[in-house]
């Protein structure tokens, strides 16, 4: 109860910002919660179905992704609790740190990464743990792009748009990471960067002028990016196999026509559990990671894809709910993440249906893969924290 | 009250959110309904082809068809054999790879354990030899004709060796050792450039390549059959499918009877012993039997031989390197077929045909029978000299008088140079005798082209070609003087040789025309070519194209193919001459007749008859020859006819008399059962087709 933590634009103070009467599960968004771990629960299962019987035929141990999923998913609820203890007013102070730490994050890949998948975008930790840090430079743009909008609060209405100024300095928040995500190349991460920006900028009351203007400017950088031959073959091909699914069935088309076999398989019901031959036989790629989803349309058809689809608009519902609820920086850090979370479930399980291209996000929770987990994790303990400070005595 | 707990100010519930909540809702609708369309709705949904179980096949290789002698007993037979086969798959599933089986297995077979592991890995860009060329889902095989304890060891331990099988295979087996080798030729494993040439052929073929083996190829192959298998995803074999058995190929029946073939080998071999035993190299010697009235060979012998048993699956290196050896003396030429040696005196038939049937000679007329004549300045004697006297050509052919044809095959070339003179063509007569005899084609055998010599003669045309192709090849080793060579005396003859042919290389002279109509100088024939001509002298002329098949049996014993020797041609000479002929050579007239001084007192001496050739061949002992033809006995014409001929060569070896002579003696004792069953009941070829058994059906 300090001057100090009441005033927005207060310096940093070594004060403990959570008092020990708070240490409780009030302010939390349970459902939010839940339908968090229901993703990662059925993602286990998934992940499980996907790899035991490839697993099983190298002679290797079939639980072996289920036991690291589920390893994953304590050490990210850790991280989601200690980033829900977070008091969400000091959103200014680490919002820079966080914004740079994943700069620097991203820099060291470009010096020290590793190449999976034709993306120079991991680093490698030893011991077969692996970080990927674009996945958390989508937290850190949210989280400083919110910081960079709420600055000046104080010293002008709350729903007045933003200023020229203060959108350039946003782009160039942007810019950064964005580039450096493009160069690894990573152009599905870099796609989903670029949606949960866009979600913070519409947010934060940019004029639609701005946003219009932005999203043109976007569409003409695409296609010159193309023409000018600034994407990798592979990017290519993987677009252009969206495009024509059968022209190359051994090779950019294989993964979709797969994962498209696959979930049509599925029906209505599915065919249960570890009993999806395609998903047993281990014919569509990466399938515990990219395309996971493909998983549930087998074995759990319309019903268990539907439901996955619904727990994510939950999840998104509850989160747009935080955000109206919230102050101006939490909103605006609410609405980057939801707007994050919708747009790599709606990318990656389009790319699962044949929808979107094949650009190599996984799905968030479900998927296998620690640096994702990791990430979300620390995101819904974000949105906990805005929570938390927003229904605060 | 303006507590900073207290949310101070709520914002205005932000428009702004709104187009977000419709781009989320957007969003999971269209994924909804594209789910929906996918899962439920799409009339055309895409099904997964490779998940059902694809079909492999594993050939089983067809066993070859037999071949048979005239009289049904197998030359080339069929037996099973046990190979001991490796599933991969099934080893690779095993906890250590298959690690411990192999090693087991290695012991067994006496094989190192990394060798069979190396042998059974498929074969890929960057997997080094061995390996197999197998489908990858295919047992390998590991151990061909393993011996019984091998196949008990295995079969009493299976627990111990998972994935090892012991099949049966059926090989070729040659029940005569090398009886008839050169004839029937060998088989060897499929080449990429007979995949290539025949798409349909498989790495478990076997195809012939020499031989019988090779001519009758596509009836003797069969068709393979295949164990579909169904293969997982993985490539593993879940079931096994329809087994089409294989079909063995069909059975050939040949004209070659088995035990005139092993006692004219046998006969050969002690000619052989017995020539060294004289002192001569005896370096090879050839025999042909075959029947002058149907034109079938009944007999087709060459020394050296070989084991065609060697070649299956594949030759030893070792193995093949002896038989390439210069030692060795080059085994797999077939010497009876093949091989064309100056046939000697053996070519008076011809010459004599060519002499009286132009009216250059006849056969009453004395002539000369001098111990040397000179043409053109060159004195050609008879062989040692011999001299005679006026004789007829009876008794020229009988005592085998050089210098007696010398005289007019001369007086032809001098014909012909005047006709020349006068711008006409020359006749050429002896040399369209010997074309009509066959001599300088192919003789037409069932057999590879590159199998049947050709023989050759010369004559004005092909010399002048030949010169002119040659002639810088003989002015520049006239001009050198074979530096090489160390004996002075065949240096000299040899830079002679290479002069003369630089200038006057072109020329046909009368000594060549001479030397010709005794079978010399560049006249040369092979024993079956011989064997043909012959057949005319006791047939009425008729020159076949002679064949060892007799005919394609089927797996049911059914006649599919039947093979029969045509008549080329006949030869333009009156029946009356080849009766003066057959009598003048009769054995019967004794010391009369250089070939019947080895079967002198023989009981059958007066039933053949025959001519001896010695020919001469520079750097090395004479050729000798001998051309036989019996039992003789007279048509319903009077005419002089043979059930069989028989010739024999024996390549350095002395005279026609001294070893082709008692060569081929050993084989009409035979024949006529001198001292012995004979080998041909009638002293005629076995006349009817054998009985051919249908096949068992080889199961395994």
């Amino acid at each position: 109860m300090t001057l100090l933590a009441r005033d927005p634009r207060a310096p940093f103070t070594l004060t403990p910002p959570i008092a020990t009467r708070e240490r409780s599960l009030r302010g939390y968004d349970l459902p939010l919660l839940g339908a968090a771990l229901a993703l990662s629960l059925i993602g286990a299962v998934l992940v499980w179905a996907a790899t035991r019987d490839t697993q099983q035929a190298a002679g290797l141990n079939p639980q072996a992704y289920l036991y690291r999923h589920l390893i994953n998913m304590v050490v990210a609820a850790g991280l989601m609790f200690g980033a829900s203890r977070i008091d969400a007013r000091l959103l200014r102070l680490f919002g820079p740190i966080v914004y740079l730490a994943s700069l620097f994050g991203l820099l060291l890949v470009m010096v020290a990464g590793t190449t999976i998948n034709g993306a120079h975008a991991w680093i490698r930790l030893g011991a077969g743990v692996e970080i990927q840090p674009a996945e958390f430079a989508k937290l850190g743009l949210v989280v400083g792009m919110a910081v960079l909008f709420t600055r000046h609060l104080g010293e002008r209405e709350e729903d007045q748009s933003p200023t020229t100024r203060e959108i350039l300095a946003a782009l160039g928040l942007i810019a950064v990471p964005f580039v450096l995500i493009m160069l690894q190349p990573d152009l599905g991460s870099a796609m989903v960067l670029g949606c949960a920006a866009f979600g913070v900028l519409v947010a934060a009351g940019v004029r639609a002028r701005w946003t219009v203007g932005l999203l043109v400017a976007g569409a003409l950088a695409a296609v010159l990016a193309v023409k000018a031959g600034v994407l990798q073959t592979y990017q290519l091909e993987r677009l252009g196999s969206f495009i024509h699914p059968n022209h190359d069935p051994l090779g950019a088309s294989y993964n979709i026509n797969q994962a498209h076999i696959a979930i049509a398989n599925g029906g209505l019901f599915g065919t249960g559990l570890f009993h999806g031959p395609q998903t047993n036989g281990g014919y569509v790629p990466e399938q515990q990671t990219d395309f996971v989803f493909s998983v549930a349309g087998e074995e759990f058809g319309l019903v268990g894809g539907a439901l996955i689809i619904a727990l994510f608009g939950f999840l998104c519902w509850r989160g747009l709910r935080i955000a109206r609820e919230a102050d101006a920086a939490g909103r605006l850090v609410a609405v980057g993440v939801v707007c994050w979370f919708a747009f790599q479930a709606f990318q990656n399980i389009g790319m699962n249906l044949g929808l979107t291209p094949v650009t190599g996000v996984p799905l968030p929770f479900v998927s296998y893969g620690g640096s994702s987990m990791f990430a979300q994790g620390l995101a819904i303990g974000l949105l906990e924290a805005v929570r938390r400070r927003s229904t605060a005595p | 009250m303006a507590s900073p707990r207290v949310p101070a100010r709520r914002p205005p519930t932000p428009r702004r959110l709104v187009i977000i909540v419709a781009l989320v809702v957007s969003m999971m609708l269209t994924l909804f309904a594209r789910l929906y369309y996918v899962q439920l709705l799409d009339p055309n949904k895409p099904v997964q082809t490779a998940h059902l179980l694809h079909d492999g096949a594993i050939v089983l290789p067809a066993p070859r068809g037999l071949i048979l002698d005239a009289t049904g007993r197998p030359l080339v037979a069929n037996r099973i054999a046990h190979v001991v086969t490796v599933d991969r798959d099934l080893l690779q599933r095993r906890a250590d790879k298959g690690r411990a089986v192999l090693h087991r297995l290695g012991a067994l077979l006496h094989q190192p354990a990394q060798q069979l592991a190396a042998e059974i890995t498929p074969c890929a860009p960057h997997v080094p030899a061995p390996c197999s060329t197998a489908e990858p889902y295919a047992p390998v095989v590991v151990a061909k004709r393993v011996p019984m304890s091998v196949v008990l060891a295995i079969s009493e331990h299976r627990e111990q060796f998972p994935g090892v099988s012991v099949n049966t295979v059926t090989l070729p087996t040659y029940p005569g050792g090398t009886l008839a080798a050169h004839v029937l030729g060998y088989t060897s494993q499929i080449t990429a450039a007979d995949q290539k040439q025949d798409p349909r052929l498989t790495d478990a073929d076997t195809i012939g390549v020499t031989g019988l083996e090779q001519e009758y190829d596509a009836a003797l192959r069969g068709v393979d059959g295949k164990q579909l298998v169904e293969l997982n995803p993985q490539g593993y074999t879940v079931r096994f499918g329809r087994r089409i058995p294989p079909s063995q190929g069909d059975t050939l029946v040949t004209s070659i009877d088995a035990r005139l073939q092993r006692l004219a080998q046998k006969s050969i071999v002690q000619q052989i012993h017995d020539s060294r035993q004289a002192g001569e190299p005896a370096t090879s010697a050839a025999v042909v039997a075959m029947d002058p009235q149907t034109g079938r060979i009944l007999a087709a012998a060459s020394y050296p031989t070989y084991r065609p048993a060697q070649f299956i699956g594949g030759i030893s290196n070792a193995d093949y390197a002896k038989l390439m050896a210069p030692s060795a003396n080059d085994p797999l030429l077939d010497r009876a077929i093949a091989g064309q040696y100056a046939p000697g005196s053996t070519f008076k038939l011809i010459t004599s045909s060519s002499l009286v049937m132009h009216h250059e000679i006849n056969t009453h007329t004395l002539y000369p029978c001098p111990g040397s004549v000179s043409i053109d300045g060159r004195v050609k004697t008879n062989y040692d000299s011999e001299v005679l006297g006026p004789i007829t050509l009876r008794d020229a052919l009988g005592y085998s008088c050089d210098t007696f044809f010398y005289v007019p095959a001369a007086n032809e070339y001098y014909a012909d140079q005047a006709r020349i003179a006068h711008h006409k063509p020359p006749h050429e007569w002896l040399q369209k005798m010997a074309a009509q005899y066959g001599v300088g084609k192919r003789p037409g055998v069932d057999l590879p082209t590159a199998e049947q010599a050709t023989g050759s003669y010369a004559d004005r045309e092909t010399r002048m070609a030949r010169w002119k192709a040659n002639r810088k090849i003989y002015c520049a080793e006239a001009r050198r003087g074979y530096p090489d060579v160390k004996d002075a005396a065949e240096r000299a003859y040899l830079t002679e040789l290479a002069s003369e042919n630089c200038t006057d290389g072109w020329r046909y002279r009368a000594g060549d025309n001479a030397d010709m109509s005794i079978g010399q100088g560049e006249t040369t024939m092979s024993p079956l070519q011989l064997a043909v001509a012959y057949s005319a002298l006791v047939n009425g002329g008729r020159i076949w194209e002679p064949k060892l098949g007799w005919a394609v049996v089927d797996g049911q014993g059914h006649v599919v193919k039947r093979i029969d020797p045509t008549v080329r041609n006949r030869v333009p000479v009156r029946q009356s001459l080849f009766d003066y002929i057959t009598s003048a050579l009769d054995f019967s007239r004794g010391w009369a007749v250089s070939g019947a001084f080895a079967y002198l007192d023989s009981p059958y001496q007066n039933r053949i008859g025959g001519k001896t050739g010695t020919a001469e061949v520079y750097g090395h002992k004479d050729t000798s020859w001998l051309a036989t033809w019996g039992p003789t006995y007279k048509n319903k014409h009077g005419h002089t006819r043979a059930k069989l001929v028989l010739v024999g060569m024996v390549e350095q070896a002395g005279t026609g008399a001294t070893a082709a002579g008692p060569m081929l003696k050993r084989i009409w004792d035979g024949i006529f059962g001198v001292g012995q069953k004979p080998v041909l009941p009638g002293q005629h070829a076995p006349r009817r087709l054998p009985h051919v058994d249908p096949q068992v059906q080889v199961t395994r």
